[in-house]
C-alpha cells in the first residue's frame, strides 16, 4: 500500500445518489483500463518462494469480449497463447502444437502459473453489472482523489466473493482491488504500484496481485508500451491466428 | 473288513502310547482349523458390514436408468419420471422404498478453490427411507423438499473449499442447451460419511437441480431397496419386464468394485485355508514320520507276526484319521466358542479411520456359518488324512528282518 501511505480517508454518508455514482465511477474506470481496443507489450513477473519467472507478452483486446495474449519470452514459454472470444477461452501450447478449448470449470484456475485466473483476464463488465456498488470513502493518491467503492454481489448471482473493495482514482485509474471471502477475510489484493501515462491516458503501469494466504508470493505486471483505440484486423482474434501467428 | 474291528481299538490305543506327540498334532490341527473357521466368520461379517454400509449410502439394492446412461452419465441420457405400470411395480410390497434422483457432473467453486463434484438432486422425503446420508448430516440440516435450493456438502469437501454452513458456493454444470449453467447455492448442511463420498457428492432438491440446468421433470435414476436380499434377482427381472425400455440393474452390476470385493472375500477363505493347511501338513507329516521312525521295531514285529503291508498301512492311516478327526472336533469347538463370545459385535471404532478406507462398518457381527463350518472342516480332515498316508506308506514298506534289527 506504499502509494496510499499517509492518504487521508474520510467516510461519506451513502445514499442512492452515491450508489449510482459509484457504479458510473467504476464503469468509467473499466472503460479507461480496457478502452475500445488496445495493443500492449507487458512483462509479467511471477514471484514464488525461491523462484522467480519473468515473462514477456503481447496482447490485443477488442471491446469487452475479444482478447488475445501471446507470450514472446523467455524461449521456454514463447508461443504460448490465450484467446478469449465471449465466454469461450482457447489455449495454445506450441509444445503440444494444439489448441485446447478450456472447460468453463477451468476458468478459475491459475493462468500460466501466476496469481491471476483465466477469469481475471476478462469479466470486468460482470463486476459492474453483477454487484451493488456503494461509495464508502475517499483517500488521495498522487494529488488526486481516490474513491473507495464497496461492491457486494447481487443476491443469486454466481459469485463466490463476499465483496470486493475497489479504489478508483478521479482520473479513472483503478488503484486497488481487494477480494474478500464471505466471512469478510481478504483473500487477495491487486494494487497499482506505479501510475503513469501510456498511449496518451493515465494508466496503472505496474500492477501487483497478491494472495493473502501465500505471503512472499506475487505476480507483477508491468506494461511497457500500449496503444489504445486502434483498429485491429479481425483475423487477430481467430483460432488459426492463435496457433499460427501471421 | 473284519480287520477294522481289531484295528480300531489298536489304532486308538497306539495314539495314546505317546501322548506328547499326539497332543502336539492335535494342537496343530485344532489351532489351524480354528483360525480357518474363525476367519471365515470374521471375513463374512466384514464383507457384509462393508457391503451394507455402502449400499445403504446411495446405491440401494438396485437402480433404473435410461438405456446408455451408465456408459455415459450425461444430461442427454436422462429419462422421464416413472409412470404406470412402473410406479405400481415399485410400490409392490417386496420393494421397501424407492426414490428418484437427478445426477449432474459438475464443479463446485468457493472463494478459494474449484473442485469436481456430482450434483445430486434428491427427493428428501423418499431419500430418508432408503439412504443413510440424511442421518449423516452433522451440521445444519438435510434438505427440506424437492424445491429446496440449498446444498448439502460433505465435511471433507467443505474443508477443502474452506467454506462452511451458511455460506454460498457456486455450482457449475452443463445445461440442456450445451452451455454452462452456474448458480449460487447456500450451504445448508454438512454430512459426515467416508471421504470419497464426501468429496464426490453435493445434494440439493431435485426440482432445484432441474431448474439449475434447465430441465423439466427428467431424472437420471430410480433407486430402490428391498428387505429380502435373496429376492433381488426375481425382483430385478420383474421390473425389467415392467419397464422393457429402461435399464434395470442390481447393485452387483452398478458397483462392480463392491461385487468383486464380495466374491473375493468369499474366495479369500480358501486362500487362507491353503496357507494354513500347508503349515499344518508340515506339522502332521513331520510328527507322523517321526512316529513311524520310532516305531520301526514294532512294525517289524507286526509284519513278522503275519500282518500284511496293506494292513500296516491301514493301521497307521486309521491312527491319523482318529488323530486329525479329533483335532478337527476341538478346532470346531474352539471356533464356535470364540464366535459365541463375539456375538455382541467386534467394536472396531478405534480403527475407524482405516476402516473408512476399507469401507467396513465400525462394529462387526461374526455369525455361525454352518455350511462353511462343515465344508471347511471336512476339507481339512480329508487333506490331513491324505498327507498322513505318506508316513503310513513308509511304515508298510519296511522289511520285517531289517526293521526288527532296528534298535528302538
Amino acid at each position: 500500500m506504499g502509494l496510499l501511505a499517509g492518504a487521508s480517508v474520510s467516510l461519506i454518508a451513502t445514499g442512492p445518489v452515491l450508489a449510482a455514482n459509484a457504479r458510473s465511477l467504476l464503469e468509467a474506470a473499466f472503460n479507461n483500463w480496457r478502452a475500445d481496443s488496445s495493443h500492449a507489450v507487458t512483462e509479467m513477473k511471477i514471484k514464488r518462494s525461491g523462484d522467480t519467472r519473468n515473462l514477456t507478452m503481447e496482447s490485443w483486446t477488442q471491446g469487452e469480449d475479444k482478447a488475445l495474449v501471446r507470450f514472446t519470452a523467455p524461449a521456454r514459454d514463447a508461443g504460448n497463447a490465450t484467446l478469449q472470444l465471449g465466454n469461450s477461452t482457447y489455449v495454445f501450447n506450441p509444445k503440444l502444437n494444439q489448441v485446447i478449448k478450456l472447460p468453463a470449470s477451468a476458468m478459475t484456475q491459475s493462468w500460466m502459473g501466476s496469481d491471476f485466473s483465466y477469469n481475471d483476464l476478462s469479466r470486468s463488465q460482470k463486476v459492474v453489472d453483477d454487484y451493488t456498488h456503494t461509495l464508502i470513502g475517499t483517500s488521495s493518491n498522487g494529488g488526486k482523489t481516490v474513491n473507495i467503492i464497496e461492491s457486494i454481489p447481487k443476491r443469486g448471482k454466481p459469485i463466490v466473493w463476499g465483496k470486493q473493495v475497489i479504489s478508483v482514482r478521479s482520473d479513472g485509474v483503478l488503484t486497488k482491488v481487494e477480494y474478500f471471502d464471505q466471512l469478510g477475510v481478504r483473500v487477495r489484493v491487486m494494487t497499482a504500484d506505479k501510475i503513469g501515462t501510456l498511449g496518451g491516458r493515465p494508466y496503472p503501469i505496474v500492477m501487483t496481485m497478491k494472495t493473502d494466504a501465500k505471503p512472499g508470493q506475487y505476480t507483477r505486471i508491468t506494461t511497457k508500451s500500449a496503444e489504445f483505440n486502434i483498429s485491429i484486423p479481425g483475423y487477430v482474434f481467430t483460432q488459426s491466428n492463435l496457433q499460427n501467428p501471421r | 473288513m473284519s480287520n477294522l474291528k481289531t484295528f480300531t481299538p489298536l489304532a486308538w490305543r497306539n495314539l495314546w502310547r505317546n501322548p506328547r506327540r499326539t497332543v502336539i498334532t492335535l494342537i496343530v490341527v485344532s489351532v489351524g482349523l480354528w483360525s480357518i473357521l474363525f476367519f471365515n466368520s470374521f471375513i463374512n461379517a466384514w464383507g457384509e458390514s462393508g457391503k451394507e454400509a455402502v449400499l445403504k449410502l446411495l446405491i440401494g439394492q438396485g437402480q433404473i436408468h435410461a438405456v446408455g446412461y451408465m456408459d455415459d452419465p450425461s444430461i442427454d441420457r436422462l429419462m422421464s419420471p416413472p409412470g404406470e405400470p412402473l410406479v405400481s411395480a415399485l410400490n409392490a410390497p417386496e420393494i421397501e422404498a424407492w426414490a428418484t434422483r437427478l445426477q449432474l457432473p459438475g464443479v463446485v467453486v468457493s472463494e478459494y478453490k474449484t473442485l469436481p463434484v456430482n450434483v445430486v438432486g434428491v427427493d428428501p422425503e423418499a431419500e430418508r427411507l432408503l439412504s443413510s446420508i440424511p442421518d449423516k448430516v452433522v451440521e445444519g440440516r438435510y434438505l427440506k423438499g424437492v424445491e429446496d435450493d440449498g446444498v448439502v456438502l460433505g465435511l471433507h469437501i467443505a474443508e477443502r473449499l474452506k467454506t462452511g454452513l451458511g455460506r454460498r458456493v457456486i455450482l457449475m454444470s452443463q445445461s440442456t442447451d450445451g452451455s454452462l449453467s452456474e448458480q449460487s447455492f447456500d450451504v445448508v448442511g454438512l454430512f459426515d460419511a467416508d471421504k470419497a463420498t464426501e468429496d464426490f457428492y453435493a445434494f440439493t432438491g431435485r426440482r432445484a437441480a432441474q431448474n439449475f440446468v434447465g430441465l423439466n421433470d427428467e431424472i437420471a435414476q430410480i433407486v430402490f431397496t428391498i428387505p429380502e436380499v435373496d429376492m433381488l434377482d426375481p425382483i430385478i427381472a420383474d421390473l425389467a419386464a415392467t419397464a422393457p425400455d429402461l435399464d434395470v440393474r442390481s447393485w452387483k452390476q452398478i458397483s462392480l468394485f463392491l461385487a468383486t470385493t464380495d466374491t473375493f472375500m468369499q474366495s479369500f477363505i480358501y486362500i487362507w485355508l491353503g496357507v494354513v493347511f500347508s503349515l499344518m501338513a508340515i506339522g502332521i507329516v513331520n510328527t507322523q514320520l517321526m512316529a513311524v521312525f520310532e516305531r520301526t521295531h514294532e512294525f517289524g514285529q507286526l509284519r513278522a507276526l503275519g500282518m500284511k503291508p496293506r494292513q500296516v498301512l491301514v493301521l497307521v492311516a486309521l491312527e491319523s484319521t482318529f488323530l486329525i478327526g479329533f483335532g478337527v472336533l476341538i478346532g470346531i469347538v474352539l471356533a464356535a466358542g470364540t464366535i459365541w463370545t463375539l456375538t455382541d459385535g467386534v467394536d472396531l471404532s478405534a480403527f475407524a479411520e482405516g476402516l473408512e478406507m476399507a469401507q467396513a462398518g465400525q462394529i462387526l457381527y461374526p455369525e455361525y456359518d454352518i455350511p462353511g463350518f462343515v465344508v471347511l472342516s471336512l476339507i481339512i480332515w480329508v487333506l490331513g488324512i491324505l498327507v498322513a498316508l505318506w508316513p503310513a506308506r513308509r511304515a508298510s514298506k519296511l522289511s520285517p528282518v531289517e526293521a526288527m534289527r532296528h534298535a528302538t
